[in-house]
């Protein structure tokens, strides 16, 4: 077979052959040259120093290099022929066409596959990018072999009369779980599940985390009537499993369901080798053709591209409340038809769905693969199963107290334990009876539809004709569409209403069945489906008004589906009436929309008038708010004003409650007349702050100053521990020299000080202090006027040594630096004994206080 | 095919193991690091003995030792037309994978002889020539490798049982 190669596009044309190198029947290599071509361009030559350049026409004859290797057949180009665009110029016998390429590896060849060169314009690992096969997915096949390989498989399939089955596992044929009561109850003949979970297969992974491994298992229960299923299913359909649990698990489900390989052999796909994490695809299996291929699956919404050949199957709950234990890689399902079955899929968090897909996908799988695990620990800690039947055996006993209470007089029944305790797992799910109808109904008219096809081509009776096979997906429809053909149908109270219900799970699927859905109630309509835990009032009273709609619950709907046939309604009607129609003034909040009217049920009649006022009242101040809740706490139906609540938490601060302190609490018996004093205080010293600038050096004696005072005060003291003796004697050191050149302004201001200090120290004694105080202390840090008086702070106790020690050890070394005897000691042990001194001063506050006025009076004498 | 080769490496150890038995400990860690993994194009199956432990040098910043140790080891290059035996893994319509010890390898229907057929009905499914010949999951067969290729830490190759002895190993 020969294959036409193209010149290029990367060439520069339009090009003239030269000369031809090879003549048919050569055997070409990669990157020979194989002819050569010329053409023309423009250059620019001259002087460009005196910009004195021109274009001249260049002529370049390059050799054109063979992108592929094989035997040259045919030149479609002459010597001296003019090409204007790229275009086949040769048919060449590939040696190898690389149709098989296993991990960057012809197959076939055994070539590399990853080379790149400049003389081929593809990459080689592009001529092979179909993954089709179940178990891997680094072996490739080109869209030729794709092709045959799926010939091949469609004629056995037609010679042996069937056709392929896609099947989920979760919640489809089977439920799992990991929740050990399982394994508890299986083992414990007395307990009322253990009929039940009789058989219940279990097995381990190993291809989990060590540690997670071995401390659970799988608890798989199959669907009831499974096993005849299969294998009188496996009669007319070659069966595949497509699910979205690991590998691992995947083939243990497969062995529980087929322990000798008979119905699956090894024709099972698992998310590991399914390259997307969020949808399934029946390319992936069967990339040219899908029309003879059926899924069964539980979810509509992981088939995107495959809806036509989908048999959507009611998912199966034996575990209750459990879901599907690998759907944690899934977005939320939104098809629920139980108006009032358990909240599945609580578990989920809202995080995973909304996970960001342009995130790096393998952040996204490990995220993905943590929340799976925790899900998994959740389960095996939370027990969920045990926890139901733990309710359910209460609510007996209950019941039971009930009854004795009553008869009075039956003592022993009440004392022997319940002879029959309810039990949360109940196997009665009749799904797979009308599955296998299904199946065999659709197989029957495909292979009618064939033969019938076949006979008009005239095909002869062994052959197979491609042409003649028609789309089961096609077929598919058909029949559903045949269901509830004419019926017009109308939901209410179904679809949350910013929903296009053309478009929601639920009406995709009504439609499919052959419904015309309606948004309104109209004259033509024949059901209205309501929600019956919480219908919505406006069609629902627009229908009652019309007495040939039929008013049906979910549940109909739901049992059309399985069935696959317009059932009878009776059993299904909407009798119940609205609560508000007891009340009997239902038509005067008529004028709410129906979803709004699911909440109003079981109000007061003042209800509706009662909310908003109330809501208003929310956002005005959190107290109100608090107030109104507990007043409505005991009202159940309050559930989405609660949610305004919950909303609101973020932006208005929680009431307080008793005995907790609030940060500004303070200011209640803070006295702001004493602060605006001290404010104005403040600003009158800045007028001072000026002189203190230029006098900078005079500043720094007179923290020395400081130092000689409070050096004197250790003086005093006899019982020092060793480390202060040593900072006593720095400071003695220091004390002559500082003590030497006090000037007289300084004093003055000292003295200024010194009666700011003392209001202050006493305010602060007081022990009332504030916020507003601490923020002004902080700023004051920073005047050096101010300086003296921060002293005192420290003095009076404050726990702010470290300030204090940098501020004074600052001083300490520019003072002696001054005073040229600053060699003495460095500075790092200047730093601990300057907050040593700090601590000592705060011990000598009293006498503090007096050598201080002693001090004064004595540099006044000085004067 | 295989070889014994002199190699160096590198070994670092925690300082919690210094002591006097740290050369037995570094060789202890070699061998445990590199027995069994794939260096380039070949495999290090085993590791014979060490020579040449070198002094411990402190890395600084990390406090661990670092030794530089040579060694001498079994190692396995596969080469193009090696031939190699191995056990079949998993088998589908394109052709079978194989193991050849730690060796993954794909043989295609292409490079079979003609009588054998993949037959999908079997179960399991597999490639038979409906006589002696049943190549399913678990079949020891010996193949010649034509094709190989390697990326950072793992192996890959093609392999052909068209040929005079190769194919179905008989029990």
């Amino acid at each position: 077979m020969s294959k036409p190669i193209r010149l290029g596009s990367r060439l520069r044309y339009p090009i003239t052959i030269v000369k031809l190198l090879k003549s048919p029947g050569d055997t070409i290599k990669k990157q020979e040259p194989l002819m050569q071509y010329s053409f023309k361009w423009m250059k620019e030559v001259g002087d460009n120093l005196r910009e004195n350049t021109w274009m001249e026409e260049q002529t370049t004859i390059v050799n054109w290099d063979s992108p592929t290797d094989g035997e040259l057949k045919q030149w479609n180009i002459h010597e001296g022929q003019r090409i204007e665009a790229d275009a086949p110029c040769m048919l060449v016998k590939e040696a190898c066409s690389h149709e098989i390429q296993f991990q960057g590896l012809c197959a076939i060849c055994g070539k590399d596959m990853t080379e790149v060169n400049w003389a081929a314009e593809s990459r080689d690992t592009h001529r092979a990018p179909i993954s089709m096969i179940h178990d891997r997915t680094n072996l490739t096949v080109s869209a030729a072999q794709a092709q045959r390989t799926e010939q091949e498989l469609q004629r056995r399939l037609l010679q042996s009369r069937k056709l392929s089955l896609v099947v989920d596992l979760d919640q489809t044929v089977i439920q799992a779980c990991v929740d050990p009561t399982v394994g508890e109850w299986l083992k414990d003949p007395t307990n009322p599940n253990h009929e039940s979970v009789k058989n219940v297969k279990v097995f381990q992974l190993d291809d989990g985390p060590a540690w997670l491994a071995n401390r659970f298992w799988y608890y798989i229960k199959l669907r009831p009537g499974l096993e005849g299923f299969l294998k009188r299913i496996a009669d007319m359909y070659e069966m595949h499993v497509y699910t979205m649990g690991t590998r691992a698990y995947a083939h243990n489900v497969a062995r529980v369901l087929d322990p000798d390989r008979k119905l699956f052999g090894n024709r099972v796909i698992s998310r590991d080798e399914n390259h997307n994490m969020w949808s399934k695809s029946l390319q992936r299996l069967f990339p040219v053709s899908t029309h003879m291929v059926v899924i069964i699956d539980d979810r509509s919404d992981v088939w995107p591209d495959n809806r036509p050949n989908l048999i959507k199957v009611s998912p199966y709950e034996f575990f209750k409340g459990i879901g599907d234990i690998n759907s944690s890689f899934l977005p939320k399902r939104q098809d629920l038809l139980k108006s009032n079955g358990v909240k599945k899929k609580s578990k989920k968090e809202p995080s995973e769905t909304a996970v960001d897909k342009k995130e790096d996908e393998s952040a996204v799988t490990k995220l993905q693969v943590e929340e799976q695990q925790r899900t998994f620990e959740k389960q095996i800690k939370d027990r969920p199963l045990q926890a139901l039947q733990e309710k359910l055996d209460w609510e007996d006993e209950e019941a039971e107290k009930v009854t004795v209470q009553s008869d009075d007089g039956s003592e022993s029944r009440s004392s022997s334990p319940p002879a029959h305790r309810r039990r949360v797992l109940l196997d009665d799910d009749h799904e797979l009876e009308f599955l296998e109808r299904h199946l065999t109904n659709l197989h029957k008219m495909f292979y009618d539809r064939y033969d019938k096809e076949r006979a008009v081509h005239q095909a002869g009776a062994n052959n197979v004709d491609f042409e003649a096979v028609p789309d089961v997906g096609d077929l598919l429809d058909e029949a559903k569409s045949r269901v509830l053909r004419g019926k017009r149908i109308v939901l209410s109270g179904v679809l949350a209403r910013d929903v296009d219900i053309y478009k929601s799970e639920i009406g995709l699927q009504i439609m499919s069945f052959g419904a015309d859905l309606v948004p309104r109630v109209r004259r033509d309509v024949t059901h209205l489906v309501v929600n019956a835990s919480q219908p919505g009032r406006e069609k629902l009273l627009e229908a009652r008004r019309r007495p040939h709609i039929k008013i049906v619950s979910l549940e109909w709907l739901a049992e059309c589906f399985t069935k696959w046939e317009a059932v009878d309604e009776t059993p299904y009607l909407f009798t119940s009436r609205l609560p508000e129609e007891e009340k009997g003034n239902g038509a005067a909040v008529g004028a709410e929309g129906e979803e709004s009217g699911s909440e109003e049920t079981g109000k007061l009649p003042n209800g509706s008038g009662r909310k908003n006022p109330r809501l208003k009242l929310v956002t005005a101040s959190g107290r109100t708010r608090e107030l109104e809740d507990d007043d409505d706490d005991d009202d159940d139906d309050e559930s989405s004003d609660d949610g305004m609540d919950d909303e609101d938490e973020g932006l208005l601060p929680d009431a307080l409650e008793d005995g907790q302190l609030s940060p500004i609490d303070g200011l209640k018996t803070f006295n702001w007349g004493s602060a605006d004093a001290e404010l104005d205080e403040f600003l009158a010293s800045g007028s001072d702050e000026d002189d203190d600038e230029e006098e900078g050096d005079e500043d720094d004696e007179d923290e020395d100053g400081d130092d000689h005072e409070t050096g004197t005060n250790r003086d005093e003291d006899e019982d020092l521990p060793l480390g202060e003796e040593r900072s006593l004697e720095h400071s003695l050191q220091d004390k002559p020299a500082a003590g030497e050149s006090p000037s007289k302004k300084r004093k003055l201001r000292d003295e200024d000080a010194a009666t700011e200090t003392g209001t202050e120290s006493d305010a602060l004694a007081g022990g009332d202090e504030t916020p507003a105080k601490r923020l002004r202390r902080a700023k004051s840090h920073h005047s050096s006027s101010l300086r003296n008086r921060y002293h005192s702070d420290v003095d009076s106790g404050l726990p702010t040594p470290r300030v204090t020690g940098d501020e004074e050890d600052a001083a300490l070394v520019k003072g002696s630096q001054q005073n040229g005897d600053g060699g003495g000691y460095d500075d790092a042990e200047d730093f601990d004994e300057a907050e040593l001194e700090a601590e000592f001063e705060a011990e000598f506050e009293a006498e503090f206080e007096a050598e201080e006025a002693a001090l004064r009076t004595m540099d006044v004498e000085k004067g | 095919m295989f070889f014994l080769h002199n190699l160096e490496r590198r070994v670092t150890l925690h300082p919690s193991y210094f002591g006097r038995n740290m050369h037995e400990l570094v060789t202890t860690k070699l061998v445990k690091d590199v027995e069994g993994t794939c260096a380039g194009d070949y495999y290090i199956i085993a590791i014979m003995d060490t020579f040449d432990v070198s002094e411990g040098r402190i890395l600084p910043g990390s406090g661990l030792a670092e030794f530089t140790v040579g060694y001498r080891a079994v190692v396995w290059r596969p080469f193009k037309g090696e031939v190699v035996d191995a056990i079949v893994d998993t088998v589908n319509q394109h052709g079978f994978f194989a193991k050849a010890g730690p060796l993954s390898l794909f043989v295609s229907s292409h490079l079979m002889p003609d009588e054998i057929q993949w037959d999908p009905t079997a179960a399991p499914p597999q490639f038979t020539n409906n006589a002696d010949w049943v190549i399913e999951q678990g079949t020891h067969i010996r193949a010649k490798i034509i094709g190989l290729r390697t990326e950072v830490g793992e192996m890959w190759a093609i392999g052909s049982i068209n040929g005079d002895f190769l194919g179905c190993l008989q029990a």
